[in-house]
């Protein structure tokens, strides 16, 4: 067990990001905060892929030998879903705002008792 | 001459940008620009279905790198006749919006958009670019919603986008984990790889369970579907008509494809419990979609929860492995998209020419729009599943394919739903054709007495609760009346159709 | 036996379905539009009749438009059977087009164009019901017909219509649910749904838990609307319906679609001697005769006119299905010739009960003594069709019941006869007061009938119209209602005081030889309505007296005759 702890603590991390996301998402009444939630979450998964593409004691992705590296499509897979995470969170914000300035607040909680009465 | 396939996402998207451009030059510019791109996507589309289903599948490698490192496009009667629906229904949609949609330029760039998100779901034949198409639908399906006016549709955009975030990357997760285990992302390589891996692995068999939920969330199946119905319910009418008819088609889409053609059905042999709760998913979500629908007030929340039941009836027909069922689903899924997106529309047009958006509201609906009544009525026994129409087609498929595999209790399911759906359309077919206008109302209709059928009418009970009544164009008439009219057509077509289809679905089933 | 490829079965679905748009589009005048409701009757008419000939020389015609779904194509095929149901429901439907001018014209009614359109719509499905291929196409009409129906049951837009029409799709709908279950399993069991004389071949070596569970699902479904205890309770409730719909659709083409989905399954699914070898036919005789015994006694007890011939339907719709359960030859030939024998006659009984609100808005049975005076011809056509329905000889009812009864005693099976005798005795118990009041009381002179009058559980004084007392203390005065409620009355008491306050209108001292109350006295010339509605009820009496006195002239008779023979290959 603990051989699995000191050997694979980035899968730990892993976990323990995407958990502390989706608290985040769920506990949290401040919609900004959720977004943040999301945000760690999403790292937790690019974390988790980055750790699958490392190989023990390999070289760096340019090939100039022939001995073991690093696969670097992970890394390409993850790039583009970062981009993708950072039009996600500039789209919730832009909603973050539009909401703030028709409520006044960014209390989820009272959001959806305010959509309830209309 | 495969180099078409990339037109169908590269049209699309190239239009998006243009519409923005245009936006800086003149302002509400963004229709004609929108119709353009979306006839040429049509004929794009057309052309890739025909080749398609007559000639056989479609491939593409994009940018010369050799599968399985590159990105492959491919384009089989499956996807072939999910990417029709979309063009098709994207043009029909735009000509419903020009009067009622939104108008702005930016509007149109995020139609646009989700317009290329699920072309490209639809034609990838690769997991990630799947993943990407996925969250870019996501993206502009999150705009469109939120282009309603009012905070509502904000709030119900911000909600989507945190639930289908988590299905996105959930999907990422579980692609993850199958790229782990056999180092590729190609859809066809994937497929051979996995199965050299082993079906019943905990590596693949974690893989399916985080692609599939995260498609699930995407699809609203029930308990994941809390996003669904109040963003169908905020946005402007337009929206909630395309939504509603393409973006969880596609999502379920790219569920049949990934069981399919990435797992496999021999995945599901080898592993009898997902195959199983895929079917118990699919029964919940009948018969509780259905539930909830009959408990909502709002013509459109009861709407988007019958959609929750009859994605309930497209997974059941995934989850029998049948080739049946499997065509059954296809064929609901198209049905359920021309139906669904039809009433969507149409009660977004007596929306505008009535102010009616409440069950009651739709009391004595008939005399004061008989057009929008009738295509509604006929719209809703469509989906009830009244024969001949597709809605009874694609049930009867599907219901065939249960007891072909001999799983009663899903038979019993999807018979019953007949009755689980009359449950909610009743109540508004009663009030339309059967009720008087309430006293209220029949004021508006004085009022009415001497404007045409498309001028304006006074707000119904109230003006503060319900929205100003605008113009109602004939364009959106034509578009509800084209609707309620391929419900009834379509369900003559679908054995050409089948036949069409037919080997595309049979390999998938091999 | 040749198949003809025609395109005369379409015809006759396609005049009365294309019939509604005209109908719908000339709804500011009604003139135009009942002109158009009257081509389209008789088109649909001419088309069936055109067939008729050569269907009994041996000839069927189809109309095949290719695959609908895999394995079953959508067709349209004249048969025997199909001929049988379909003539008469066209046949019906020209006489119920002129009398529901006259009903709806004489009640001003609302919404006529609808209720017009509604009607040809059911009519184009009830024939397209008649001439299903298979199952499936079969289900496909079933299923409109009761689209189409549903505006006419709920026309009133009372609260009480409304409940009616959610009563009627809940019911009708699932039983709909239990056939397409039950299609599902044949489908499975022998990769076609074709009716083929005799039955599907497959189905005999089929697994018989699965046959028989095929059978149940498809009778208990076809059962709703055939109105097969304890399935019935729609029926009754869809009175509220104008009386024209009450009598074409709830006792012809509803009903009857039912009967005649159970009538197919038996015979052309299943086939008779497969149905015997599963052991399916006796627990389906038992219910049918159940129900045909319960629902004579409930008739006694409706004081409403209406409601005592609904159930009096209930009834004789189980004669049918017991003849089709019996199985044997001879009570085949009874059940399916008591299909248009009943419709004549339950057709004119409701035309009369209409013809009888339109003019007097009388509702209640016991406001009837002496209207035989005020409505002479009527009440003839009705005492004849009453007779007819209790089976005394030279009216139709006789001639079928004379089969059932053959039927039942020749299959060894006497507790079906003593239950059809019963019934038939109910019959007299329930139709001749009706008759007996018109002709020989008068409003102050009328005997007591305690077996239909007095109140359930003990006597309950009853001093004076204006208190109408029942036994379960509920008192019976209903406030006045705005909108007619073409003389339903939705307890088995009738309506009263409102009822006897109608009545009274039309009932005056003056018109009796010494002072005493008496009904307006009129001619046999027809002064006692219009002829709109006296046509078509001397009609439908004379076709009762036709089928009873010259069995063998009428068509009907032949056609099942030659359905027997295709089904059985024995002649009777």
């Amino acid at each position: 067990m603990i051989d699995v702890i000191a050997t694979r603590y980035y899968y730990l991390a892993t976990f323990l990001l995407l958990g502390v996301g989706t608290y985040m998402m769920i506990g949290n009444r401040n919609i900004v905060k959720k977004v943040i939630g999301v945000n760690i979450f999403q790292t937790g998964i690019f974390l988790f892929f980055i750790a699958s593409a490392y190989l023990e004691g390999a070289n760096p992705p340019v090939l100039t030998t022939e001995a073991p590296h690093v696969s670097p499509l992970p890394h390409v897979l993850i790039l583009t879903a970062i981009v993708v995470g950072v039009s996600l969170t500039a789209v919730a914000l832009g909603l973050v705002v539009r909401i703030y300035d028709e409520y006044g607040t960014l209390d989820a909680d009272t959001l959806w008792e305010v959509r309830a009465d209309e | 001459m495969s180099d078409l396939v990339p037109f169908a996402v590269a049209v699309p998207i190239v239009g998006s940008v243009l519409a923005l451009l245009a936006g800086l030059v003149r302002s509400k510019s963004g229709w004609p620009v929108a119709v353009v791109a979306s006839a040429v996507h049509v004929g794009v589309a057309a052309e890739l279905a025909r080749r398609a289903l007559f000639e056989g599948t479609v491939r593409y490698v994009v940018g010369g790198f050799e599968v399985p490192y590159g990105i492959e496009l491919v384009v089989d009667g499956l996807s072939a006749t999910v990417l029709g629906l979309v063009a098709v229904v994207s043009l029909g949609v735009l000509a419903y919006a020009r009067v009622a949609g939104p108008r702005s330029n930016p509007f149109y760039a995020a139609y646009l958009l989700l317009v290329a998100g699920l072309t490209g779901l639809t034609i990838t034949g690769d997991l990630f670019n799947m993943y990407v198409f996925l969250e870019i639908t996501g993206l502009a399906a999150y705009v469109v919603v939120a282009s309603g006016d009012g905070g509502r549709s904000a709030v119900a955009a911000l909600r989507y986008l945190l639930i289908g975030t988590v299905g996105a990357s959930l999907f990422l997760l579980g692609l993850g984990y199958a790229y782990i285990a056999t180092g590729t992302l190609n859809m066809g390589d994937l497929a051979t790889l996995l199965a050299e891996y082993g079906h019943t692995t905990t590596l693949v068999q974690t893989a399916f369970a985080f692609v599939v939920v995260g498609l699930l969330i995407k699809i609203a199946v029930f308990p994941l579907h809390t996003w669904q119905p109040e963003a169908y319910a905020a946005s402007p009418d337009s929206v909630s008509g395309l939504i509603s008819a393409l973006v969880s088609t596609v999502s379920a889409y790219a569920l049949i494809r990934v069981v399919y053609t990435v797992f496999t059905p021999e995945f599901l042999a080898a592993n009898p419990l997902a195959r199983d709760l895929l079917g118990v998913a699919a029964a919940v979500s009948i018969v509780a979609g259905s539930v909830l629908a009959v408990a909502q007030t709002e013509v459109k929340r009861m709407l988007a929860y019958s959609s929750v039941a009859q994605y309930g009836l497209v997974i059941a027909g995934v989850s029998l492995v049948n080739e049946t069922a499997m065509i059954g689903a296809l064929v609901h899924l198209v049905g359920h998209a021309i139906m669904k997106g039809g009433l969507f529309l149409t009660a977004g047009l007596v929306a505008t020419a009535t102010g009616a958006r409440t069950v009651d509201d739709y009391e004595g609906l008939a005399e004061r729009l008989p057009a929008g009544a009738t295509a509604f009525g006929v719209l809703a026994l469509a989906m009830v599943g009244i024969p001949p129409a597709v809605g009874f087609v694609g049930k009867w498929y599907i219901a065939l394919g249960a007891v072909e595999t001999e799983s009663w209790v899903l038979t019993a399911v999807i018979v019953g739903s007949t009755l689980l759906t009359l449950a909610y359309f009743a109540r508004l077919v009663e009030r339309m054709f059967f009720r008087e206008t309430p006293v209220a109302a029949g004021d508006a209709e004085a009022a009415r007495d001497d404007a045409d059928v498309g001028a304006d009418v006074t707000a119904a009970d109230g003006g503060d609760r319900l929205p100003a009544p605008g113009t109602v164009s004939l364009g959106m008439y034509a578009v509800v009346v084209a609707a309620a009219a391929l419900a009834v057509a379509l369900g003559a077509a679908v054995f050409e159709y089948a036949a069409l289809v037919e080997p595309t679905v049979t390999s998938l089933l091999s | 036996m040749t198949e003809i490829h025609s395109l005369r079965p379409v015809a006759a679905v396609l005049i009365s379905l294309l019939a509604t748009v005209p109908i719908l589009a000339s709804r500011g005048r009604p003139n135009v539009r009942e002109t158009w409701t009257m081509l389209a009757a008789l088109g649909t008419f001419g088309v069936v009749a055109s067939m008729v000939p050569g269907v009994l020389a041996g000839d069927t015609y189809v109309t095949d438009f290719g695959t609908f779904v895999p394995e079953v194509s959508f067709a349209l095929r004249a048969d025997p059977l199909g001929i049988l149901f379909a003539l008469l429901a066209s046949t019906l439907w020209v006489v119920t087009s002129l009398y529901s001018i006259g009903y709806m014209r004489g009640l001003d009614e609302h919404d006529q164009t609808r209720y017009f359109a509604a009607f040809a719509g059911s009519v184009a499905s009830a024939v397209g019901v008649a001439f299903a291929h298979n199952l499936i196409v079969l289900y496909v009409f079933y299923e409109l017909l009761t689209v189409a129906t549903y505006p006419l049951v709920a026309h009133d837009e009372t609260d009480e219509a409304r409940a009616a029409g959610r009563k009627y799709l809940a019911y009708t709908f699932g039983g709909g649910v239990a056939v397409l279950a039950g299609i599902l399993l044949v489908f499975v069991l022998t990769g076609t749904t074709d009716f083929t004389a005799g039955g599907i071949a497959g189905l005999a070596g089929a697994d018989p838990a699965l046959a028989r569970a095929a059978f149940g699902l498809l009778v208990a479904g076809f059962g709703v609307k055939a109105a097969l205890m304890p399935m019935h309770s729609w029926l009754p409730d869809a009175m509220v319906a104008p009386t024209p719909v009450s009598g074409l659709l709830h006792a012809v083409a509803v009903v009857k679609s039912g009967v005649f989905g159970i009538a197919r399954v038996v015979l052309d699914v299943f086939g008779p001697d497969l149905v015997g070898d599963l052991g399916m036919g006796l627990p389906l005789a038992v219910v049918a005769a159940l129900t045909l015994v319960i629902a004579s006694v409930i008739a006694l007890r409706q004081d409403n006119l209406k409601r005592r011939l609904a159930f009096s339907t209930v009834s004789q719709l189980s004669y049918i299905v017991l003849g089709l359960a019996v199985l044997h030859p001879m009570s085949l030939t009874g059940g399916l010739l008591h299909i248009p024998a009943h419709a004549f006659m339950k057709l004119t009984l409701f035309f009369c009960a209409g013809a009888i609100h339109v003019e007097t808005h009388t509702d209640d049975i016991s406001n009837m003594a002496g209207i035989g005076k005020r409505m002479p011809l009527t009440m003839t056509a009705f005492g004849i069709a009453a007779l007819g329905m209790a089976g005394i000889p030279l009216v139709a009812g006789f001639v079928s019941k004379y089969f059932l009864l053959i039927g039942t005693v020749s299959a060894g099976q006497m507790v079906f006869t003593a239950a059809l005798l019963v019934s038939g005795v109910l019959n007299i118990a329930y139709f001749w007061p009706v008759v007996y009041a018109a002709f020989f009381e008068t409003p102050d002179r009328s005997d007591e009938k305690p077996v239909i009058g007095a109140a359930l559980g003990g006597w309950v004084a009853r001093d004076g119209a204006d208190q109408w007392l029942a036994s379960d203390g509920g008192a019976g005065g209903r406030d006045g209602d705005p909108t007619d409620d073409h003389g339903y009355a939705d307890d088995h008491e009738g309506q009263g005081p409102v009822d006897s306050a109608a009545a009274a209108e039309h009932i005056d001292r003056e018109h009796g030889p010494d002072y005493r109350p008496e009904w307006e006295h009129r001619g046999w010339t027809g002064e006692e309505s219009t002829w709109f509605m006296l046509g078509p009820i001397l009609f439908a009496a004379a076709g009762s007296l036709t089928l009873g006195v010259v069995p063998d002239a009428a068509v009907f008779l032949r056609i099942v005759r030659l359905v027997v023979a295709g089904a059985t290959g024995v002649s009777v």
